[in-house]
């Protein structure tokens, strides 16, 4: 009996994805031209809408070290990074080079790059190059954060769900609506300050200069998982207790209806029930969640990564929009709306392996 | 009381040097500023140094006797194994080599040890890596006088047409190459004149001849002398003071084929490149040089040559060729010893001591007070607030050191005299107003609440030491008398309204509108000085905008007051920038839409009038004076001229900047002046720091 329910879900899984999830996944990434269109417009607009531009923050950045320029640099200035054309004229050739540049174009033949994601003004160099510099590290990072969340989340969602009002249950939720109601930079500051206060070190930036300078090694690697803790603990600690606190609820749900009643009567061992049927039922609202997630990763945490001087994307980010680098923002953000666009796919995708009841073609079944 | 003391000294030697006779002209000047300074200040005797003899090295107090070289360790084994030449192959001989005895403010070095790094934050602008490191044509002490650097001697005939610089022979770039005469004539007519490095505009190498702007003819006389040459005279305060001339070479070898055709101008010393745009941006990618257009190429190649790794610099330190360190904008950008640098110390060690400065980068303040605590950095800049709990936590194992302000007071006000609204504009014209809203505020209260008393009440004036230091000036209008300031501004004609608050005499409101910019930190001043303001009637709001927001209404003519820190009113001296004293920049907030007039040769901007165009008239007759005396008298006018009309008012006297130093580092000196003149940073005498092991 229960090898045929077996057979009869994996025949329904295997079957969906082969009709229904490829003309959907076609669908969908259809979908993303018109979406992504006009998130390009909307980005480019908005980073456009505070006063002045790049060369106006340039030049207020020169007074600041005393260098003084005069009347007709601001307007060269923007002659030659076309700032002075029509924003919409901007726009149509910002996305014209970043979807294709000519093989016969003066970029493609310094960059062998078909795509020209123009020019960060403050870096002084292709913004491509810059959002690359830390692409790697970024996605490191925020991925093992990431991981540490859910490894610690999901076993206590599931312990206190199933330890309802138990002092454990109690213990991980006091330390949950801590980590999340404790402002992340303020906790990093205190991490920082105890830190320095026990090891005379406050662990500030993810490197030390020496790392920096010669990169990470067998040898220094221990160095480097010391300077991840206060990271980890910070932004892992502020999203378990969302996660707790939406699958143990879930769970509790879950183990109050009917098909657990039933399940139990039949004698299914506790386990089975809780993780096979329950959780996977209460991870529901978590999974469709992940869709943010990819973005995250790229771009996450900026407020704590500027507070802990970690050297991610989010305060690229935050310093691109601050001096009005407009087309280093508005790489960021686009890679972010991709992302996003593609991460709510997969979470998508996933919901349906997760869960049968859930289809895409409509009506029918 | 010590520090103040220090701090009185240091600005009375600049005061003195700067009124004084120039330095640098013959022996017997140098010998009596010296003299003078002494008397002044006898702590710093020690400041007889650099007796800026022109033709000799310049650091000859007792004629030091270098007899051989020594070099670091590092640099030791390249010679061993090979890769590099022996250090007396790499420096210029005896005669032409610098030799570093004393600091920036006459302290005696002490001989250190080779080896180790300085860790510095970096800021992250386009000069945080050249304030320590920038070689330039002189270097300036705290009082005031100056001394030949890079070059080895410069001289004037009798009616300054002709100025002869002398090179050092055998000095070298940072890749061996030899220092010459073509690379002043290359960075001349193939960089500057052509205006590829953007600079151009510099005054310094530019005179009015008939209505004409030429340029200066530059004539290599040997391999290590050129000659500049002018129709009329051009005396050193337009030239070789000016503190936009800092340099004037740049290494022919490897910038000859980065100069492209569209920026050929016809000289008598090298041919057109004939290379098309494109193709010097291929060439500059082969270098490693990424850069979008042949005009931020030249810019950054020519002018911020030291933020580009592998161009060849005349520095101590050389932007690092390593991935990862060799940008400023990377997370550790490094500077490495270079090993062809030119200076020794008395005992003959090549310098510098450190194998490398590491810039640093941070996101927040105060991070860099962590990682200094932390032992990652060597110095930092602190704020007034933050030195005592630093001290008290670190006690000897740091050092408190400082760069006295030449600043006009702080925490100013000041007003759009070309205020579009004319009901603003006649009232911010009446001296009165200006004395209403300066003694309105009461100094003490303020002093204690802004800078828990640090900074004493002042006004906008040259603070004690500086030149044109008047203490009636310092304390004009600085009484605190609300009734007298309401009697003030009803005299200004302004009427108090049903609300309690003045309106203008037609009835309109009246507001007084603090333009701030975000991180200034006169954000926080606001609501103290508020409180003064509504007492006397006066209403008043603030608008706290992004710099580069600020900038746009400033420049825009659209604002009505600013809460300063703002573009500069006065400072050292004329010498090191005029604008701070006369209207001549596109719009700054003293002046406003005047100095727009002067910049732009009144095509644009509003015409002086009164005193404001007196100003210029006097900065005029300034520059056409060829006698320092008359020069320094026609200073004193100008300043007399802003002590009667006092355009900005401040509360408070100027700040320093302190810096904490950890005492693990040698030779970093206690007193310095921070002034664009010296290049701020600059002063400190980097190469001569080693780290005490």
């Amino acid at each position: 009996m229960e090898e045929k329910t077996k057979n009869r879900f994996w025949n329904g899984i295997v079957e969906f994805f082969k009709k229904d999830l490829v003309s959907y996944i076609i669908k969908r990434v259809l979908m993303f031209i018109p979406t992504l269109f006009l998130i390009s417009i909307l980005v480019f607009f908005v980073i456009q809408l505070p006063p002045g531009d790049y060369v106006t923050a340039h030049i207020a950045a020169l007074a600041s070290e005393g260098e003084y320029v005069d009347a007709n640099y601001a307007a060269d200035l923007r002659a030659d990074y076309g700032l002075d054309l029509p924003v919409y004229q901007q726009y149509i050739k910002w996305i014209k080079d970043i979807v294709w540049t000519p093989t016969d174009s003066a970029y493609y033949r310094l960059y062998h790059s078909h795509h020209n994601w123009k020019y960060s003004f403050a870096y002084g160099r292709d913004v491509w190059s810059v959002v690359e510099e830390r692409l790697g590290l970024t996605i490191g990072v925020t991925a093992v954060i990431m991981i540490f969340q859910y490894l610690v989340s999901l076993p206590i969602a599931v312990y206190a769900s199933t330890h309802q009002y138990s002092p454990g249950d109690y213990i991980t939720s006091i330390i949950g609506f801590l980590g999340t109601a404790i402002p992340n930079f303020i906790f990093a500051i205190i991490l920082m300050y105890l830190s320095y206060k026990w090891t005379g070190n406050a662990n500030v930036g993810l490197f030390t200069p020496e790392m920096l300078q010669n990169g990470i090694h067998l040898y220094n690697f221990g160095d480097f998982l010391k300077r991840m803790i206060i990271p980890i603990i910070v932004i892992g600690t502020s999203g378990t207790c969302g996660i707790i606190r939406s699958v143990r609820a879930q769970m509790l749900d879950e183990v109050a209806k009917q098909y657990t009643l039933t399940a139990r009567a039949k004698g299914v061992p506790e386990h089975t029930i809780i993780m096979k049927y329950c959780f996977r039922a209460a991870i529901n609202p978590t999974v469709s969640g992940l869709g943010g997630v990819l973005a995250s990763l790229f771009s996450g945490s900026t407020v704590t990564a500027m507070v802990l001087n970690m050297q991610i994307q989010g305060p690229v980010l935050f310093k691109a929009l601050q001096a009005q680098d407009m087309y280093l923002a508005g790489a960021i953000v686009m890679v972010q709306a991709v992302l996003v666009v593609v991460g709510v796919l997969i979470s998508d995708i996933a919901l349906a392996f997760l869960d049968p009841r859930i289809r895409y073609s409509g009506g029918g079944r | 009381m010590r520090k103040s003391f220090k701090k009185f000294a240091a600005v009375a030697l600049s005061a003195m040097m700067c009124v004084g006779s120039l330095a640098g002209c013959s022996k017997s000047a140098a010998t009596d500023q010296t003299t003078g300074s002494t008397t002044a200040a006898p702590t710093t005797e020690t400041t007889q140094a650099q007796t800026t003899e022109t033709t000799q090295a310049p650091t000859e107090t007792e004629p030091v006797d270098v007899a051989t070289y020594s070099e670091a360790p590092m640099l030791a084994e390249q010679v061993k194994a090979g890769t590099l030449k022996a250090v007396d192959e790499r420096i210029p001989d005896k005669d032409n080599i610098y030799v570093d005895t004393q600091d920036a403010a006459g302290t005696p070095l002490t001989i250190g040890n080779y080896g180790g790094t300085i860790n510095i934050l970096n800021g992250g602008g386009s000069w945080d890596l050249a304030r320590p490191s920038l070689e330039s044509i002189i270097r300036y002490n705290t009082d005031g006088t100056y001394y030949p650097n890079v070059i080895k001697s410069y001289e004037h005939n009798d009616d300054y047409t002709v100025w002869t610089f002398r090179l050092r022979e055998g000095m070298k770039w940072s890749d061996g190459e030899d220092f010459t005469a073509d690379d002043i004539t290359f960075w001349y007519y193939m960089c500057h004149v052509n205006n590829f490095d953007s600079k151009a505009s510099w005054a310094a190498l530019k005179e009015t001849v008939g209505e004409e702007e030429v340029f200066a003819k530059l004539t290599k006389v040997d391999d290590y002398t050129v000659t500049w040459t002018f129709q009329n005279p051009k005396f050193p305060a337009d030239f070789i003071e000016n503190g936009d001339f800092k340099w004037c070479w740049a290494p022919e070898h490897y910038l000859n084929d980065l100069i492209p055709s569209s920026y050929y101008v016809e000289n008598e010393y090298y041919a057109d490149t004939g290379l098309s745009d494109e193709q010097v941006l291929a060439n500059a990618m082969a270098k490693g040089i990424d850069q979008a257009t042949v005009k931020d190429l030249g810019k950054q190649a020519t002018y911020y040559f030291w933020n580009i790794s592998g161009i060849p610099t005349l520095n101590a330190f050389v932007l690092s060729t390593n991935p990862g360190n060799s940008d400023r904008s990377d997370d550790l950008c490094i500077m490495e010893r270079n090993p062809y640098f030119w200076k020794v110390d008395a005992a003959g060690n090549q310098l510098p001591y450190v194998d490398a400065l590491h810039f640093i980068k941070t996101s927040e303040d105060g991070q860099d007070q962590l990682m200094f605590r932390s032992g990652e950095l060597d110095f930092i800049e602190v704020a007034m607030h933050d030195i005592n709990s630093i001290l008290t936590d670190l006690g000897d194992k740091v050092k408190l050191c400082e760069f006295a302000s030449t600043n006009w007071g702080s925490y100013q006000i000041t007003f759009n005299y070309t205020n579009t609204d004319k009901n603003y504009a006649d009232l911010f014209a009446n001296k009165d107003f200006r004395k209403a809203i300066s003694i309105c505020v009461d100094r003490e209260k303020v002093s204690g609440l802004l800078s828990d008393g640090f900074l004493e009440p002042g006004q906008c004036a040259p603070s004690e030491g500086n030149i044109g230091y008047d203490p009636e000036w310092e304390t004009k209008w600085t009484e605190y008398d609300v009734e007298e300031a309401k009697k003030l501004l009803e005299g200004c004609g302004l009427k108090m309204g049903s609300d309690g608050f003045y309106d203008f005499a037609d009835g309109s409101d009246f507001i007084l509108t603090l333009y701030t910019y975000t991180d200034s930190g006169a954000s926080d001043a606001f609501p103290v000085l508020e409180q003064y303001f509504n007492a006397a009637g006066i209403k008043c709001a603030t608008k706290d905008l992004e710099v580069s927001a600020f900038d746009t209404e400033i420049d825009n003519n659209n604002w009505c007051a600013v809460l300063g820190p703002h573009t500069e009113i006065g400072g050292l001296s004329l010498k090191s920038r005029v604008a701070p004293f006369v209207p001549i920049q596109q719009a700054a907030e003293w002046y406003g839409d005047y100095g727009t007039y002067y910049a732009t040769g009144g095509a644009q901007g509003v015409a002086p009038t009164g005193d404001m165009a007196k100003l210029v008239e006097l900065y005029e007759q300034w520059k056409a004076t060829p006698v320092t005396e008359e020069r320094d008298a026609i200073t004193l006018d100008i300043y007399k001229i802003h002590k009667e009309n006092m355009w900005t008012i401040a509360y408070l006297k100027a700040e320093s900047s302190y810096s904490i130093v950890s005492t693990n580092i040698g030779n970093y000196p206690e007193l310095l002046v921070h002034d664009d003149l010296y290049q701020y940073g600059n002063m400190i005498h980097y190469w001569s720091l080693y780290k005490a092991q």
